[in-house]
């Protein structure tokens, strides 16, 4: 009666199914997703290679995601300076030098809160974003209407976003570090009255030159994956409307996890 | 001339099981059939814009699939594309939209004027008075002169094939006849080729040269549109009585 059930035919024992059968289902969606986005990347090289890919296009693009995000990127830089700064504070406070604190509140920005954050409001303000534009687009039939009349999606799309967000990305994170810092020391001076002097005396005696190229090279990271990610993710959306809710959610989700990821294989493999 | 071989494509379920079709250049053709057949998935095959899982669609004797990247551009150069829902490119204006329906070779070679020479005369074409729309982004346009629109941008490069998605689709019986009447107009005056999937079986009857009913992935019928009327196939008998009673109740409606 089990003629139906291919699962009954088969050697293996069903509670081993069981426990065998959702890793399959992740295994086979993460190939998916991996095959997916190495032929786009296969194409959007193609399209730099063959110099299809406009100039103003990306210059528009680096507008959007760098110009138009620098306001947000320096108030949530400027926030993680002066909480370090104060928890530093709190701790340090009666127990080490004060001008640790200068050294404390540089590294933690440069290092990490600088990239981490600033690619998590990116996430939100621009990869969410493309991920909602290219699944209407989608879902509206206009990128088979690009297909149609001899355009490229991924010339005219998907390249220059993600161009720009390598360029954008190490740009925005420059700032970010330099309102942390300014941040970080002004609450210093404020709440434990550590002089901007001693600040950077602390600064300057833990400062590593390579701390600033470790800061860059995950912005690179963050700004290669946030559009990627987000562009992979719009370009597979079907369904409708609420297609395109359920696929910019779940685009966000990948490109969090993905940023936090990147952030933790970074110190074993450049510090 | 267009020439669908052995079409295969399955989302998870079949969807076209081996279609072979044949529309002769300067024919005028329909394609019915009953939601979820596979009309729109075949058109789509057309320009690769689905590609299928097996088979082959040559356009003059160009394979689409076999014949290389050059091929299918120089294919979606000569056939355009009219969409079930316009499909117009929200983030560009009408002039804009219309401007993208030209080749990209073509454009390479044209003035600015040129340019809005040929969308003045393609929106002209179509009934529109560019003068007031050319500016209009597609949000401020009604269903009707969307559709208009994405017709002026099929027709702008002066295509060899028209492939035609539901162009009657959402509109009242009234914007439908003036589209049917654009299509046959368009045909006639510009010699085109051209394979419509329609629900609207009067419609194609009236319009074609030739039509075709897909039936659950396959091609159940072809042939003159008289030969469709008097057909003897209870399957194709069936689809056309439940296609006139939707007619008169669509009519009903409007009165």
């Amino acid at each position: 009666m089990n003629g139906n059930n291919p699962s009954a035919n088969t050697a293996i024992p069903l509670p081993l199914q069981a426990v065998l059968a959702p890793i399959g289902r992740v295994a086979h969606t993460v190939a998916e997703h991996a095959g997916e986005i190495a032929i786009l990347l296969w194409s959007v090289g193609r399209a730099y290679t063959e110099f299809r890919v406009s100039g103003r296009e990306i210059a528009r693009q680096v507008y959007i995601m760098g110009v138009q995000s620098i306001p947000i990127v320096m108030v949530t830089a400027g926030l993680a300076g002066i909480v370090t700064s104060q928890q530093g504070g709190y701790q340090f406070t009666g127990s080490i030098p004060l001008y640790v604190m200068g050294s404390v509140v540089t590294e933690s920005v440069v290092l990490e809160m600088g990239p981490v954050l600033t690619a998590i409001v990116l996430v939100g303000r621009v990869g969410a974003r493309i991920t909602a534009e290219l699944g209407t687009m989608k879902v509206s039939e206009q990128i088979d209407a690009l297909y149609s009349v001899g355009r490229d999606p991924v010339e005219m799309l998907a390249a220059p976003k993600i161009l720009a967000g390598i360029i954008a990305l190490p740009l925005l994170v420059g700032i970010a570090n330099l309102f942390g810092i300014l941040a970080g020391m002004y609450t210093a001076q404020l709440t434990m009255g550590l002089g901007y002097e001693s600040f950077f005396y602390g600064a300057r005696l833990f400062w590593h030159s390579w701390d600033l190229l470790y800061s860059i090279l995950k912005a690179v990271a963050f700004g290669f994956a946030i559009p990627t990610i987000a562009i992979h993710m719009g370009l597979r959306t079907g369904g409708g409307a609420a297609g395109v809710g359920l696929q910019t959610t779940q685009s966000v989700m990948f490109m969090t996890l993905t940023i936090l990821i990147i952030d933790a294989m970074f110190p074993p493999l450049f510090l | 001339m267009i020439e669908y071989k052995g079409v295969y494509k399955a989302f998870d379920e079949p969807v076209l099981s081996g279609v072979d079709l044949l529309v002769e250049s300067g024919e005028m053709f329909a394609l019915f059939g009953p939601s979820g057949t596979g009309k729109s998935v075949l058109l789509k095959t057309t320009l690769a814009l689905i590609v299928p899982d097996m088979g082959d669609v040559c356009i003059d004797g160009q394979s689409a699939y076999y014949g290389g990247r050059g091929t299918l551009e120089q294919i979606r150069e000569k056939v355009g594309y009219v969409f079930q829902y316009a499909a117009l490119f929200d983030s560009l204006n009408v002039f804009e939209n219309i401007r993208m329906g030209l080749p990209k070779s073509t454009l390479t070679r044209m003035t600015e004027k040129e340019v809005a020479h040929k969308a003045w005369e393609a929106l002209e074409l179509v009934n529109l008075e560019p003068r007031l729309i050319l500016s209009k982004l597609p949000d401020e346009l009604s269903g009707g002169m969307k559709k208009r629109v994405g017709i002026a941008r099929a027709i702008v490069g002066r295509p060899e094939i028209l492939l035609w998605d539901e162009p009657t689709t959402g509109l009242d019986p009234v914007n439908t006849a003036a589209v049917e009447r654009l299509i046959t107009q368009l045909s006639e005056e510009l010699q085109v080729t051209s394979l419509l999937v329609t629900h609207d079986v009067e419609g194609g009857l009236e319009m074609c040269d030739r039509v075709a009913m897909l039936e659950g992935g396959r091609l159940r019928f072809c042939g003159t549109p008289e030969e469709f009327k008097d057909s003897d196939d209870p399957v194709v008998q069936a689809f056309q009585d439940r296609a006139a009673a939707y007619a008169a109740l669509d009519v009903l409606d409007v009165r």
